[in-house]
């Protein structure tokens, strides 16, 4: 049924060319990969955002208005996701526009936000471009950028190891290197020392032969970037070796998660990452929420989950201090707006639409991420470099 | 001496009725195109207009895999390698060189003319299986080599590639206006179709069809089967890379995906669905399977296993595809009219 009225207003909007609704129900497009390797990202991303627009729904919607979502599955690729947006845009005549993944596909999603008039954010891409070199006056992001990851471990880092001497191991291939650069950047700026870098082969069965080079140059911190069964490998391992009680073990956010801390075991014991959310955060809010969450869909919210239900109150809170969803207004509302989700308070910065947060530093103990310090956002989030708008 | 005369004389007539069936389809493909674009344009629809855009730049991706695949007989499993070429080497040229149709045009086709020469020459060295899986693996290496590079923008690939106007002395046709760049993406890609159905009635063209056929008694005829192969996996080559050049125009942005299995794998498909050998075939393949994967994507988060059926029960049903499937039909009618006239 939902799509014949699908289908209907596409006949309709035939008519109606270049005039966006500002009644009947406020469309959300989703484009978010439904099918492949990101399927369980899009998962979360859908659960997070239909418990917000249910939540509001129930509440009345926005500006009295019910909001309406509608997905496209855009694979996690760039050439299929723009097409998908355009569909949106043209044919659903959605209002605002989210859900995107890869960063490839955010960039490409917010040239056509652009061309089409429109405004989109993102809740799940974290690479700093969107927000810095290739920022884009119609794309914003609620959530936390790889660099904020980087800033929260980093001060976490310097305060508990003045002055650490660090080694750095990364997998070889050009997103492995930058978030090895970009850590490396922020923590030499607090003052740590880096004593050597090393880059292991994609899906590397066989770390011991790195061992030597870190053995031999003494480190206090090991900084890695490897991912998923990488870091199975390579942390069972560094274990084994005996390596891992000499020095402390940080990384990426992406490195130990909850899908492969199973198989790591006891390795995973005391390994610290910088991160923009924890199920463990004690407040009433994030208790509702990942209490709410558990019941509505039988799975823990990870931090896609509740950036994506976050991303829906954002935009409410938008339309409602602008009074409606033209895109001008709505962009001028958005800019330096503030408002609540279950992480707390955000404030989406007017230089370069990037949201700011409380971060913090998270360590694995008994097999759970414990919160072990944090950082509040404006010392995180960093300098704003985009120069676009 | 008369036997032979005759026997010239019957082959003839035949490739006359094949080529004027072939053209026969071609034409109404670009009369449905036309009726489409007049409905489209009335009702000022701009998603449905970029859409078919975009079928059509695939379309000449499959017609390049059709020259390779129909005529010649070898399978590509890479061509996406020089469509992504093609779109890449366009989009840079629109970005940093300057932004006009002719340039990037013409520097694709310089380009394509070399990279597509040493991709041939380490190519066609493999027959059957083993030609299929060197396309393939080239194509997977390029495609890993433009992730990996962050000078042409690594994984996230390149946007802000601006909208251009293409000139043509009397007129010019904006890439953005979805009616106008659409009538012009259709014009490009018939003059690559008349360029590939030149091609297979030439000498040459009959040549690669020898290949296709009996390849070890080519040389018996005296012709070197190395240099007419070369000859066509470079024309499909820069078939696939002019098509290609037309992507940034259309999106604004090229990414590695575009190099990827799943662009060349949708190409065969294409193909397969449209018919093989028949270079028309390709333009219907693409218009289906492009409109089927917008639409179903739409209705359900299944939609890859619901294109896979249907292009099993297409394979199943229409062996010959779509247009080995009305080729005959519409051949016995040109040949009803030839034989009136």
């Amino acid at each position: 049924m939902k799509r014949l009225t699908i289908i209907a207003a596409v006949a309709a909007a035939f008519a109606a060319t270049g005039a966006y609704a500002q009644s009947g129900p406020i469309k959300i497009g989703v484009v978010t990969p439904l099918t492949g390797t990101y399927a369980g990202i899009g998962q979360q991303v859908k659960w997070g955002i239909e418990m917000a627009v249910k939540e509001i729904n129930d509440k009345g919607g926005i500006l009295g208005r019910k909001v309406e979502t509608i997905y496209e599955d855009e694979e996690a690729n760039p050439n299929v996701a723009v097409q998908k947006a355009e569909k949106l845009f043209q044919v659903s005549k959605v209002d605002f526009l989210t859900g995107t993944v890869n960063s490839g596909s955010t960039l490409a999603v917010g040239q056509v936000a652009e061309r089409n008039a429109r405004l989109a954010a993102t809740t799940v891409s974290f690479s700093d471009a969107i927000t810095g070199d290739k920022c884009s006056p119609n794309m914003f992001r609620v959530n936390a950028k790889a660099g904020m990851q980087s800033a929260a471990l980093a001060e976490w880092m310097v305060k508990e190891k003045p002055n650490a001497s660090v080694y750095y191991l990364g997998p070889d291939y050009e997103m492995g290197r930058s978030t090895v650069a970009a850590f490396k950047a922020a923590a030499e700026a607090k003052g740590a020392k880096s004593v050597g870098e090393v880059y292991a082969p994609l899906d590397n069965k066989d770390y011991s032969p790195f061992f030597g080079q870190i053995r031999a140059a003494r480190p206090q911190v090991l900084y890695t970037s490897v991912a998923g069964n990488d870091t199975v490998r390579f942390l069972s391992q560094l274990s084994e070796f005996g390596l891992a009680k000499q020095m402390q073990i940080v990384g990426a956010a992406g490195s130990v998660t909850a899908q492969n801390m199973g198989a790591i075991g006891k390795a995973a014991e005391g390994y610290v990452t910088g991160a923009a959310y924890s199920g463990e955060i004690d407040t009433p809010a994030n208790k509702k929420f990942v209490a709410d969450f558990k019941a509505a869909w039988k799975a823990d919210p990870d931090l896609y989950g509740v950036d994506s239900y976050g991303v829906m109150y954002f935009y409410k809170a938008a339309a409602e201090k602008a009074g409606t969803t033209d895109t001008d207004k709505l962009r001028t509302a958005m800019r330096g707006l503030e408002w609540q989700t279950p992480q707390g308070k955000k404030t989406m910065r007017a230089g370069d639409h990037q949201a700011i947060q409380d971060m913090y530093a998270v360590k694995v103990v008994n097999g759970k991420f414990q919160i072990i310090s944090k950082v509040p956002g404006e010392a995180a989030v960093g300098a704003d470099t985009c120069t676009k708008f | 001496m008369a036997e032979a005369a005759i026997l010239r004389n019957a082959v003839e007539a035949t490739e006359r009725i094949a080529r004027g069936g072939r053209n026969l389809l071609a034409g109404i493909f670009v009369a449905i195109a036309l009726a489409f674009a007049v409905f489209a344009g009335m009702t000022g629809d701009t998603f449905f207009f970029r859409l078919a855009t975009e079928a059509l730049i695939f379309a000449g991706l499959a017609l390049s895999v059709d020259l390779l695949l129909g005529y010649t007989g070898l399978l590509s499993l890479g061509q996406a390698l020089f469509f992504g070429f093609g779109a890449y080497v366009s989009g840079l040229v629109l970005k940093n060189v300057a932004p006009s149709f002719w340039a990037a045009i013409g520097i694709t086709l310089a380009a394509t003319l070399l990279v597509g020469t040493i991709a041939g020459i380490i190519s066609i060295r493999a027959r059957g299986v083993y030609f299929a899986l060197i396309t393939f693996g080239l194509a997977q290496v390029a495609f890993k080599v433009v992730f990996n590079t962050r000078e042409i923008g690594g994984s996230d690939g390149i946007i802000g590639i601006p909208q251009i106007r293409a000139e043509f002395g009397l007129f010019s046709v904006d890439t953005q206006s979805p009616a106008g760049f659409f009538l012009l993406t259709l014009a490009f890609m018939m003059l690559l179709y008349a360029g590939c159905a030149y091609l297979v009635q030439t000498p040459a063209g009959r040549l690669l069809v020898a290949i296709r056929t009996n390849e070890s008694r080519v040389p018996f005829l005296g012709y070197s089967p190395w240099r007419a192969k070369l000859f066509a996996f470079v024309a499909a080559a820069v078939v696939a890379a002019l098509s290609g050049s037309l992507y940034p125009m259309l999106r604004g942005l090229v990414s590695p995906e575009l190099l990827a299995f799943q662009i060349s794998g949708n190409a065969v498909i294409m193909v397969v669905i449209g018919g093989v050998g028949t270079l028309a075939g390709a333009f219907y393949g693409s218009a289906i399977l492009t409109m089927l994967k917008s639409v179903i994507g739409t209705f359900t988060e299944y939609h890859l296993i619901v294109i896979g059926a249907l292009f099993m029960l297409s394979v199943i049903f229409f062996p010959k595809g779509l247009a080995g499937y009305a080729l005959p039909r519409l051949e016995r009618w040109v040949a009803r009219r030839r034989g009136r006239a």
